[in-house]
């Protein structure tokens, strides 16, 4: 297990007081949080710092820690002799943990926020993952999996990092940054204590015909002048197959024609719908025929679309 | 040794019927911090005059946020927890309509 020097990482002394170590800490995440920070490496920092507050606030495991000794940061080491005896009835493997995983698991016999005995039951930890979709995984569900790695008990007892696959069925009609809960696929319970979950932070990738918004569908609708005109019956892709649409008459840019139900469905039945929003896209290259015929139309229509602007 | 194992998902959406233990539960908040963040409306049961409340799944997301936010910042204030957490979906919000404004329909162009 390699050393890590938590008070180091907050900046404060190994007699500091609490109230120093949590000024300490605040100090540290107001400057190091990702959601506010603007520093290289924030994310990173900011896990160090609040990985050694974790330890440095709770008063047993802070003198779990101390008791460990003062070694380099980075060394390998291992604690003395007596140490799993005076602080909880684990075994450890120290090989294969986390110092962090040493003292979450300690969380588990001290109790979180009271006494409590060391056999009494622990909820295990909860898990988050991004996961990262294609907008057809999204549309129609999925399964995906994940490698993680726990510390739980072995047959024998001892605490050990234990690589877990996992995997998941993604219901159909998730979107961008919608949350999923994998109950029971977190970190195995102490004591009997219930088994902690699996979150999932959904992110699904863009298309380059379809844009989501909530459960409805965007895309757009590129139309002829005389098609916006005069009305047309066209067909489209939509995610579940192509369907015509029909077009009315003196259809404008921007008009949203709906097309209900057709968004993304959930396994319950709830469906957005599916807008073509109409663009009217004019013909860059014209031959003499058409250039004439549009000179006619020129003449024949009194329309004046900058009316408003005169 | 590595073990496989299968496992549904489950949107924390509008839906379901979340009792305030089962919150308390899944979110790492006490009771009694709940109650503050309904009292400040950063969150809301289903129905606020029932005996017992309510939530909806997607409670379970704001009030795990609530934690994560009390936690990473220390915050020993559960009102200002609830301020917080308001300003931080806020944050969430015009982020998501700027990246709906910035790109394909609706769009500005």
């Amino acid at each position: 297990m390699k050393y890590k020097d938590y008070y180091a990482a907050l900046g404060v002394e190994r007699t500091a007081t609490a109230d120093q170590i949590k000024a300490a800490y605040r100090k540290l995440a107001r400057k190091y949080h990702p959601d506010v920070s603007k520093e290289k490496d924030a994310e990173e920092k900011f896990k160090e710092v609040a990985e050694a507050y974790e330890t440095l606030k709770d008063p047993e495991k802070r003198a779990a820690y101390d008791q460990l000794g003062s070694h380099r940061p980075g060394d390998e080491f291992r604690p003395p002799p007596d140490w799993q005896q005076s602080f909880g009835n684990a075994q450890f493997s120290f090989d294969d943990l986390d110092l962090a995983d040493l003292f979450a698991n300690l969380a588990g016999r001290s109790g979180r926020g009271g006494q409590r005995g060391a056999n009494a039951p622990f909820p295990g930890q909860d898990f988050e993952a991004a996961v990262r979709l294609s907008f057809e995984q999204a549309y129609g569900g999925t399964e995906i999996e994940f490698d993680m790695a726990v510390s739980e008990p072995d047959e024998n007892g001892f605490l050990r990092r234990v690589p877990r696959k996992v995997k998941v069925r993604i219901p159909k009609g998730v979107t961008d940054g919608q949350k999923l809960r994998v109950p029971g696929k977190g970190g195995k319970g102490i004591n009997g204590g219930r088994d902690g979950d699996l979150y999932l932070d959904i992110g699904v990738e863009s298309h380059p015909l379809y844009r989501a918004d909530g459960l409805d569908l965007y895309m757009e609708l590129p139309l002829a002048p005389w098609e916006a005109v005069l009305g047309a019956t066209v067909e489209l892709p939509t995610p579940a197959g192509r369907i015509s649409l029909k077009v009315p008459a003196g259809t404008q840019a921007g008009r949203k024609l709906r097309l209900a139900g057709r968004g993304l469905a959930r396994p319950d039945g709830t469906a957005g719908h599916l807008y073509a929003v109409a663009q009217i896209v004019v013909p860059t290259v014209v031959d003499e025929r058409q250039r004439a015929l549009y000179g006619q139309l020129q003449d024949a229509s009194t329309f004046n679309p900058r009316a408003h602007l005169t | 040794m590595v073990r496989f194992e299968l496992a549904s998902a489950f949107m924390l959406d509008d839906t379901g019927a979340i009792s305030v233990s089962e919150l308390v539960e899944q979110s790492g908040l006490s009771e009694a911090e709940l109650r503050v963040l309904v009292d400040c409306g950063a969150l809301a049961p289903r129905d606020l005059r029932a005996a017992a409340w309510t939530f909806s799944s997607q409670c379970i997301v704001t009030a795990r946020t609530a934690r994560r936010l009390r936690d990473d910042f220390a915050l020993d204030d559960a009102h200002v927890v609830a301020i917080v957490l308001r300003l931080h979906e806020r944050i969430d919000a015009l982020e998501h309509e700027l990246r709906r404004l910035s790109g394909g329909h609706g769009a500005l162009r």
